[in-house]
Protein backbone atom coordinates (compact mmCIF):
# COMPACT_ATOMS: atom_id res chain seq x y z
CA UNK A 1 0.00 0.00 0.00
CA UNK A 2 1.48 3.16 -0.79
CA UNK A 3 2.98 5.31 1.94
CA UNK A 4 0.46 8.24 0.54
CA UNK A 5 -2.77 6.94 0.60
CA UNK A 6 -5.33 8.51 2.73
CA UNK A 7 -7.69 5.88 5.01
CA UNK A 8 -10.84 5.74 4.00
CA UNK A 9 -13.33 7.54 6.28
CA UNK A 10 -16.52 6.94 7.26
CA UNK A 11 -19.09 9.67 5.93
CA UNK A 12 -20.41 12.23 8.22
CA UNK A 13 -23.71 11.96 5.78
CA UNK A 14 -23.92 7.88 6.72
CA UNK A 15 -23.24 7.00 2.98
CA UNK A 16 -26.81 7.07 2.41
CA UNK A 17 -29.53 7.16 -0.66
CA UNK A 18 -32.12 9.69 -0.76
CA UNK A 19 -34.22 8.49 -3.44
CA UNK A 20 -36.98 10.51 -5.39
CA UNK A 21 -37.32 12.64 -9.10
CA UNK A 22 -34.09 13.84 -7.93
CA UNK A 23 -31.88 11.58 -6.01
CA UNK A 24 -29.27 12.84 -3.65
CA UNK A 25 -26.00 9.99 -2.97
CA UNK A 26 -23.35 10.02 -0.82
CA UNK A 27 -20.13 8.94 -1.86
CA UNK A 28 -18.27 10.52 -0.10
CA UNK A 29 -16.52 7.27 1.21
CA UNK A 30 -15.88 6.40 -2.32
CA UNK A 31 -11.69 6.62 -3.48
CA UNK A 32 -10.12 9.78 -4.64
CA UNK A 33 -6.69 11.53 -4.41
CA UNK A 34 -5.34 14.76 -5.94
CA UNK A 35 -2.12 15.83 -7.18
CA UNK A 36 -0.93 19.26 -7.46
CA UNK A 37 2.48 21.41 -8.42
CA UNK A 38 4.17 22.02 -11.71
CA UNK A 39 5.01 18.17 -12.25
CA UNK A 40 1.55 17.36 -11.84
CA UNK A 41 0.21 16.45 -15.45
CA UNK A 42 3.59 14.94 -16.13
CA UNK A 43 3.55 12.50 -13.25
CA UNK A 44 -0.42 11.44 -14.37
CA UNK A 45 0.48 11.14 -17.92
CA UNK A 46 3.98 8.41 -16.66
CA UNK A 47 1.27 6.65 -14.58
CA UNK A 48 -1.18 6.08 -17.54
CA UNK A 49 -3.92 8.17 -16.51
CA UNK A 50 -5.67 10.41 -18.99
CA UNK A 51 -6.15 14.17 -18.32
CA UNK A 52 -8.19 16.91 -19.25
CA UNK A 53 -6.32 19.31 -21.59
CA UNK A 54 -7.78 22.85 -19.76
CA UNK A 55 -8.80 23.19 -16.29
CA UNK A 56 -12.10 23.32 -15.07
CA UNK A 57 -12.27 20.39 -16.99
CA UNK A 58 -12.67 16.17 -16.10
CA UNK A 59 -12.33 13.43 -18.65
CA UNK A 60 -13.04 9.78 -18.16
CA UNK A 61 -9.69 7.71 -17.55
CA UNK A 62 -8.59 4.15 -17.02
CA UNK A 63 -11.29 1.55 -15.24
CA UNK A 64 -13.78 3.80 -14.66
CA UNK A 65 -12.38 6.32 -12.96
CA UNK A 66 -12.41 10.11 -14.10
CA UNK A 67 -9.83 12.96 -13.76
CA UNK A 68 -10.63 16.18 -12.85
CA UNK A 69 -8.35 19.62 -13.30
CA UNK A 70 -9.06 22.19 -11.41
CA UNK A 71 -5.95 23.95 -12.60
CA UNK A 72 -3.08 23.55 -14.91
CA UNK A 73 -1.27 22.21 -11.52
CA UNK A 74 -4.03 20.60 -9.60
CA UNK A 75 -5.97 17.52 -10.65
CA UNK A 76 -8.45 14.77 -8.90
CA UNK A 77 -8.55 10.87 -9.82
CA UNK A 78 -12.13 10.21 -8.82
CA UNK A 79 -12.86 6.52 -8.59
CA UNK A 80 -16.83 6.50 -7.96
CA UNK A 81 -17.16 2.84 -7.82
CA UNK A 82 -14.32 1.82 -5.60
CA UNK A 83 -14.72 2.73 -1.34
CA UNK A 84 -11.43 0.76 -1.19
CA UNK A 85 -8.27 1.54 -2.51
CA UNK A 86 -8.46 -0.08 -5.19
CA UNK A 87 -6.50 2.32 -7.34
CA UNK A 88 -3.99 3.97 -4.52
CA UNK A 89 -2.51 6.97 -5.51
CA UNK A 90 1.12 6.28 -6.55
CA UNK A 91 4.24 7.15 -4.60
CA UNK A 92 6.30 7.55 -7.33
CA UNK A 93 6.36 11.57 -7.38
CA UNK A 94 8.31 14.12 -9.26
CA UNK A 95 9.82 16.39 -7.01
CA UNK A 96 7.31 18.78 -9.08
CA UNK A 97 3.98 17.06 -7.61
CA UNK A 98 2.32 16.66 -4.28
CA UNK A 99 -0.35 14.35 -3.08
CA UNK A 100 -3.27 16.16 -2.11
CA UNK A 101 -5.73 14.17 0.95
CA UNK A 102 -8.91 15.05 -0.88
CA UNK A 103 -10.49 12.01 0.48
CA UNK A 104 -10.27 13.14 3.96
CA UNK A 105 -10.93 16.83 3.20
CA UNK A 106 -14.01 16.71 1.01
CA UNK A 107 -17.70 15.54 1.29
CA UNK A 108 -18.77 13.96 -2.16
CA UNK A 109 -22.66 14.38 -3.23
CA UNK A 110 -23.97 13.26 -6.68
CA UNK A 111 -27.08 14.73 -7.73
CA UNK A 112 -29.19 12.35 -10.31
CA UNK A 113 -32.29 13.25 -12.24
CA UNK A 114 -34.08 15.05 -14.86
CA UNK A 115 -34.23 18.36 -12.74
CA UNK A 116 -30.99 18.87 -10.92
CA UNK A 117 -30.11 22.03 -12.83
CA UNK A 118 -33.56 23.72 -11.88
CA UNK A 119 -32.92 22.27 -8.30
CA UNK A 120 -29.29 23.24 -8.38
CA UNK A 121 -30.07 27.10 -9.59
CA UNK A 122 -31.94 27.98 -6.26
CA UNK A 123 -29.08 27.09 -4.66
CA UNK A 124 -25.93 28.62 -6.60
CA UNK A 125 -25.26 31.30 -9.03
CA UNK A 126 -23.78 29.33 -12.27
CA UNK A 127 -25.46 28.73 -15.02
CA UNK A 128 -25.58 24.69 -14.97
CA UNK A 129 -28.05 24.02 -17.56
CA UNK A 130 -26.85 21.21 -19.94
CA UNK A 131 -26.67 23.65 -22.41
CA UNK A 132 -24.47 25.72 -21.24
CA UNK A 133 -22.85 23.71 -18.85
CA UNK A 134 -21.54 20.42 -20.64
CA UNK A 135 -20.73 16.83 -19.94
CA UNK A 136 -17.27 17.37 -18.19
CA UNK A 137 -17.47 20.70 -17.15
CA UNK A 138 -16.23 21.85 -13.96
CA UNK A 139 -17.17 24.95 -11.80
CA UNK A 140 -15.35 25.72 -8.49
CA UNK A 141 -18.01 28.48 -7.19
CA UNK A 142 -20.16 28.80 -4.14
CA UNK A 143 -23.53 26.99 -3.50
CA UNK A 144 -25.80 28.04 -0.80
CA UNK A 145 -23.04 30.35 0.40
CA UNK A 146 -20.11 28.02 0.95
CA UNK A 147 -17.11 27.08 -1.50
CA UNK A 148 -17.99 24.06 -3.41
CA UNK A 149 -17.20 22.28 -6.85
CA UNK A 150 -19.60 20.44 -9.08
CA UNK A 151 -18.82 18.42 -12.30
CA UNK A 152 -21.58 17.58 -14.78
CA UNK A 153 -20.55 13.70 -15.68
CA UNK A 154 -21.90 10.53 -16.91
CA UNK A 155 -22.39 7.56 -14.09
CA UNK A 156 -23.67 4.12 -14.56
CA UNK A 157 -25.53 5.81 -18.41
CA UNK A 158 -26.84 8.49 -15.97
CA UNK A 159 -25.93 12.51 -17.01
CA UNK A 160 -25.35 13.47 -13.02
CA UNK A 161 -23.96 16.46 -10.62
CA UNK A 162 -21.08 15.62 -8.67
CA UNK A 163 -20.64 18.09 -5.88
CA UNK A 164 -17.56 18.31 -3.67
CA UNK A 165 -17.98 20.62 -0.28
CA UNK A 166 -15.59 20.75 2.66
CA UNK A 167 -16.05 17.42 4.52
CA UNK A 168 -17.05 19.93 7.46
CA UNK A 169 -19.98 21.44 5.47
CA UNK A 170 -21.09 17.96 4.07
CA UNK A 171 -24.49 17.69 6.85
CA UNK A 172 -25.59 21.15 5.70
CA UNK A 173 -24.77 20.83 2.20
CA UNK A 174 -27.08 17.38 2.78
CA UNK A 175 -29.71 19.49 4.16
CA UNK A 176 -29.86 22.59 1.91
CA UNK A 177 -30.25 20.19 -1.00
CA UNK A 178 -32.78 18.04 0.55
CA UNK A 179 -34.79 21.19 1.34
CA UNK A 180 -34.13 22.94 -2.44
CA UNK A 181 -35.49 19.34 -3.76
CA UNK A 182 -39.02 19.38 -2.10
CA UNK A 183 -40.44 20.91 -4.60
CA UNK A 184 -40.00 18.53 -7.06
CA UNK A 185 -41.02 15.65 -5.44
CA UNK B 1 -24.60 41.46 -8.35
CA UNK B 2 -21.98 42.63 -8.99
CA UNK B 3 -19.35 40.30 -11.12
CA UNK B 4 -15.91 39.89 -11.12
CA UNK B 5 -13.95 37.99 -14.07
CA UNK B 6 -11.90 35.27 -12.91
CA UNK B 7 -8.99 34.64 -15.45
CA UNK B 8 -9.40 31.18 -14.36
CA UNK B 9 -12.81 30.38 -13.75
CA UNK B 10 -14.67 32.80 -15.52
CA UNK B 11 -17.14 35.35 -14.38
CA UNK B 12 -18.35 35.30 -10.53
CA UNK B 13 -20.24 36.74 -8.22
CA UNK B 14 -17.80 39.18 -6.28
CA UNK B 15 -18.70 37.56 -2.75
CA UNK B 16 -16.46 34.60 -4.27
CA UNK B 17 -13.17 36.98 -4.21
CA UNK B 18 -11.15 38.13 -1.27
CA UNK B 19 -9.19 41.57 -1.89
CA UNK B 20 -5.46 40.69 -1.14
CA UNK B 21 -3.70 44.59 -1.29
CA UNK B 22 -2.22 46.23 -3.79
CA UNK B 23 0.55 44.97 -6.31
CA UNK B 24 3.91 46.75 -4.76
CA UNK B 25 6.94 46.09 -6.52
CA UNK B 26 9.09 43.97 -3.55
CA UNK B 27 12.87 45.53 -2.91
CA UNK B 28 15.80 43.53 -2.99
CA UNK B 29 15.64 41.50 0.74
CA UNK B 30 19.00 41.18 0.44
CA UNK B 31 20.18 44.61 0.98
CA UNK B 32 17.05 46.50 1.98
CA UNK B 33 16.72 48.09 5.33
CA UNK B 34 14.28 47.39 7.97
CA UNK B 35 12.19 50.98 7.61
CA UNK B 36 12.05 50.38 3.63
CA UNK B 37 10.89 46.98 4.48
CA UNK B 38 8.67 47.61 6.99
CA UNK B 39 7.13 50.24 4.23
CA UNK B 40 6.51 48.18 1.52
CA UNK B 41 4.92 45.43 3.69
CA UNK B 42 2.78 47.91 5.93
CA UNK B 43 1.83 51.19 3.45
CA UNK B 44 -0.02 51.29 0.21
CA UNK B 45 -0.28 54.39 -1.57
CA UNK B 46 -4.11 54.92 -1.48
CA UNK B 47 -3.67 56.96 -4.45
CA UNK B 48 -7.58 57.35 -5.72
CA UNK B 49 -7.30 56.00 -9.80
CA UNK B 50 -6.96 53.35 -11.51
CA UNK B 51 -4.73 50.63 -9.31
CA UNK B 52 -3.09 47.15 -9.86
CA UNK B 53 -4.35 44.87 -7.37
CA UNK B 54 -4.46 41.53 -6.01
CA UNK B 55 -7.37 39.40 -5.33
CA UNK B 56 -8.20 35.48 -5.00
CA UNK B 57 -11.11 33.74 -5.95
CA UNK B 58 -12.00 32.11 -2.93
CA UNK B 59 -13.63 28.43 -3.98
CA UNK B 60 -10.80 27.77 -6.11
CA UNK B 61 -7.59 29.45 -3.89
CA UNK B 62 -6.52 31.48 -6.82
CA UNK B 63 -4.28 34.52 -7.40
CA UNK B 64 -4.47 36.72 -9.87
CA UNK B 65 -4.14 40.86 -10.38
CA UNK B 66 -7.09 43.12 -11.17
CA UNK B 67 -6.65 46.58 -12.37
CA UNK B 68 -9.97 48.84 -10.61
CA UNK B 69 -10.70 52.22 -10.37
CA UNK B 70 -10.79 52.71 -6.99
CA UNK B 71 -12.97 55.47 -6.93
CA UNK B 72 -15.75 53.93 -9.46
CA UNK B 73 -15.16 50.67 -8.28
CA UNK B 74 -15.35 49.57 -11.91
CA UNK B 75 -12.79 46.81 -12.85
CA UNK B 76 -11.37 46.95 -16.02
CA UNK B 77 -9.02 44.18 -16.62
CA UNK B 78 -8.22 40.97 -14.65
CA UNK B 79 -5.03 38.79 -15.87
CA UNK B 80 -2.89 35.72 -14.26
CA UNK B 81 -0.02 36.48 -11.79
CA UNK B 82 2.54 35.39 -14.80
CA UNK B 83 2.08 37.76 -16.73
CA UNK B 84 3.66 40.32 -14.31
CA UNK B 85 5.44 38.19 -12.47
CA UNK B 86 7.59 35.63 -14.91
CA UNK B 87 10.63 34.59 -12.14
CA UNK B 88 10.02 32.55 -8.44
CA UNK B 89 11.51 34.77 -5.53
CA UNK B 90 13.75 32.62 -3.43
CA UNK B 91 14.89 34.12 -0.06
CA UNK B 92 18.16 33.15 0.59
CA UNK B 93 18.77 33.39 4.75
CA UNK B 94 21.40 36.13 5.88
CA UNK B 95 24.77 35.00 6.20
CA UNK B 96 24.87 36.49 9.59
CA UNK B 97 22.15 35.00 10.80
CA UNK B 98 22.55 31.90 12.78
Amino acid sequence: MSAHLDPIFESPLGGLSHEGNISIHDLTKRHRWGLRGKGAAETLRIQGWDIPEQPNRLVASKNETFVMALSQREFWVLDPHNDTAALAMSNDFTRDAYPLFCQSSHAWLVLKGCQTSALMAKVCGVDLRPEAFKVGDVAQTQMALISCIIVRHELAGNDVFSIFVDQSYGEYVLEALLDARREFL
Amino acid sequence: MKIMTCPLNGPRNISEFVYGGQVKAMPNSQNVSDADWAHYVFYEKNDVGVVLEWWMHSPSSYWFIAERHNATDEIIRTYPADELFKQRVDFVPDEGAS
